[in-house]
């Protein structure tokens, strides 16, 4: 199977690569008649230049960027296409000049004997002097390409150790939540032995989760909403009738993939600020929607609201000031994040997420 | 010696119902007045109710139960001696040695049988000394007081209070208001000619005042020490202070009543 031709590179590279050597045959010609003292007057060595050079380089350089694109090519192969296609532009473009300047081919060749090894060797080395500077060209491209890539890759890797450290954030269990939680277990023990395994089942679960997917580089909705729904359960034994929620996620989304620990601070803020607080019953809703090929999630409680005054436990608007990080990590502008009022009391929280990463 | 009662503020279901239990086991002859959850309902039930014992959680809606076990001992009255107190918290989030000064106990949640055994020992044997506890209360309070974490101070400070007053806003300077007075959800600001309410409690006023001019003498008043003609004490030995150019006076609570010794 050939290689495909590098088209793009072509139209994009030649015509600079074309400009590049007008302006070296021009500087050719003037050296010729000036400095070389070949005898012939500029226009004549202007137009034997710029045919050659022309075509010196179409030869070259077309090949070249469709075989290799812009990247180095490598040097056998270049070089072997440098020694038959230079010999070609010569010999083509002597032939065209010629035939542009009316001037019979004899009289070309007996102008070029007042001074052959002067032309020839002056010849050669513009000709190496082209090339190595093309060559050399070539390298700075591939360098600056690398540097590029080593840029990205700098910045890929800067960017998993931010995630990192925001997820090793994340994964501190508030102490107060375990405690808290352990001392209604050991009280349902000695109450309803049936409830206190399924709190400790529940404890476990949320344990598990909260540790491993902090690991997890990926989890899926499924996992985070059971995650939720653990904790959840767990609130709802800690604070009795004063807290009911309900979880939505369509079947059509349960698979797919969210970075972990993005849903559930919210959830923990919401708890912990709005309806721990709070001195009446509240709720508390999480739902995952699609639209416009965007996630919508949203944890809307009915607690406090966000203008209650500051309680003795800051930390929010680190939790909140983490989100926001993270998703600028992981998705630029793509993704937002909003706090608004829910009424009559409480706060909504909404992640609108691609689902792409 | 009379029944003994004691008052029980949790707001988890599960741990106040646990907690009744074995207390219930463990000393059968207390009873238990009351279980409350939250800080709010603990304070007015405890001044209805006026038992020998408390236990207040910690973290509770509506108040912590520092903050209540401190507005009680604002309104406590003088001739009931104060409840004992016991702290329960699930979390060392506070220095030990500070509640044990204020505090009769302190335990830390999951409470077991063992611990709450203890407790039960040190409550019998301080309520023995029963005269003590009268002269404790002042003691208690100042330790309360050094308890309940300061708001944060800004550096912001206000110079102009902006109150609605109809559907305009009053400027006041800060210079002529004579003090704040803290009712349900607002507070009414005191000058020598007006008075206008401002939607925002004491406790986020508080960081913004010049605390050398302004002095907060009671959990729900602030006032401009400017103002102050004189603090009389009366015969009962509460406190109060006349101001300058009004008729009403002003009470002064325990907690802050010695910003007022003599010099």
């Amino acid at each position: 199977m050939p290689a495909p031709l590098h088209m793009r590179a072509l139209f994009r590279r030649l015509p600079t690569d074309l400009a590049i050597v007008t302006v070296f045959n021009v500087l050719i010609a003037v050296t010729l008649t000036y400095l070389v003292r070949t005898g012939s007057p500029l226009s004549v060595n202007l137009a034997y230049s710029l045919c050659i050079g022309t075509l010196a380089l179409l030869f070259c350089d077309v090949p070249r960027l469709l075989l290799w694109g812009e990247g180095k090519p490598p040097r056998l192969p270049f070089f072997l296409i440098l020694a038959i296609a230079n010999p070609i532009a010569w010999y083509l473009g002597v032939g065209i000049a010629t035939h542009i300047l009316g001037i019979p081919r004899e009289n070309f060749t007996l102008a070029r004997a007042r001074n052959p090894t002067g032309f020839l060797t002056f010849f050669a080395l513009v000709s190496l002097f082209i090339c190595w500077y093309f060559w050399n060209r070539g390298k700075l491209q591939l360098l600056a390409a690398e540097a590029a890539t080593e840029k990205a890759r700098t910045a890929a890797i800067e960017k998993q150790a931010m995630q990192a450290q925001l997820q090793m954030l994340q994964v501190q269990i508030e102490p107060h939540m375990l405690f808290n939680t352990l001392a209604n277990l050991r009280g349902l023990i000695a109450l309803d032995p049936p409830r206190a395994q399924h709190m400790l089942d529940q404890l476990i679960q949320y344990l598990r989760a909260t540790l491993t997917s902090s690991r997890a580089e990926k989890t899926t909705l499924d996992q985070e909403f059971a995650l939720m729904e653990a904790y959840l359960g767990l609130m709802s034994v800690r604070m009795g009738a004063r807290l009911s929620h309900d979880l939505q996620l369509p079947d059509a989304l349960r698979d797919l993939p969210v970075p972990p620990m993005l849903l559930q601070p919210l959830v923990e803020n919401a708890i912990k600020h709005g309806l721990e607080p709070k001195m009446d019953d509240g709720h508390i809703g999480i739902r995952a929607e699609q639209q416009d090929g965007m996630l919508i999630l949203t944890v809307a409680d009915t607690g406090l609201g966000l203008d209650a005054p500051v309680s003795d436990t800051p930390g929010t608007h680190v939790g909140l000031a983490n989100v926001r990080e993270r998703l600028q990590a992981l998705y630029g502008e793509r993704a937002t994040f909003t706090l608004t009022p829910n009424a009559p009391t409480g706060v909504i929280a909404r992640l609108t997420l691609p689902t792409r990463p | 010696m009379t029944s003994l009662r004691a008052i029980i503020a949790e707001d988890e279901p599960i741990l106040a119902y646990s907690l009744v239990q074995t207390l219930n086991r463990l000393w059968p002859e207390l009873q238990i007045g009351a279980v409350l959850e939250n800080g709010v309902a603990a304070v007015s039930e405890a001044l209805a109710q006026h038992p020998d014992i408390l236990f207040l959680d910690i973290k509770m809606p509506g108040k912590t139960g520092l903050e209540a076990a401190q507005e009680l001992a604002e309104d406590w009255p003088e001739d009931i001696p104060f409840p004992l107190l016991v702290f329960v918290t699930a979390y060392d989030e506070y220095a030990l040695q500070a509640f044990d000064q204020a505090a009769a106990d302190y335990v830390l949640k999951p409470v077991s049988d063992e611990r709450l055994a203890k407790t039960v020992d040190r409550l019998k044997a301080r309520l023995v000394q029963h005269q003590e506890r009268n002269g404790e209360l002042e003691r208690i309070v100042g330790q309360l007081r050094a308890l309940v974490p300061a708001p944060f101070a800004t550096t912001e400070r206000l110079s102009i209070i902006r109150a609605a007053v109809g559907n305009q806003i009053r400027m006041i300077p800060i210079g002529e208001v004579l003090y704040f007075e803290a009712t349900d959800k607002y507070v009414n600001v005191v000058t020598a000619d007006s008075e206008s309410l401002i939607r925002t409690s004491l406790k986020e006023l508080l960081p913004q005042l010049d605390n050398d001019r302004f002095w907060q003498i009671h959990r729900g008043t602030v006032v401009n020490t400017a103002c102050i003609q004189a603090a009389v004490r009366d015969d009962s030995g509460k406190l109060s202070l006349k101001l300058h150019g009004r008729s009403e006076s002003l009470v002064v609570s325990r907690v802050f009543s010695h910003l007022f010794k003599q010099m």
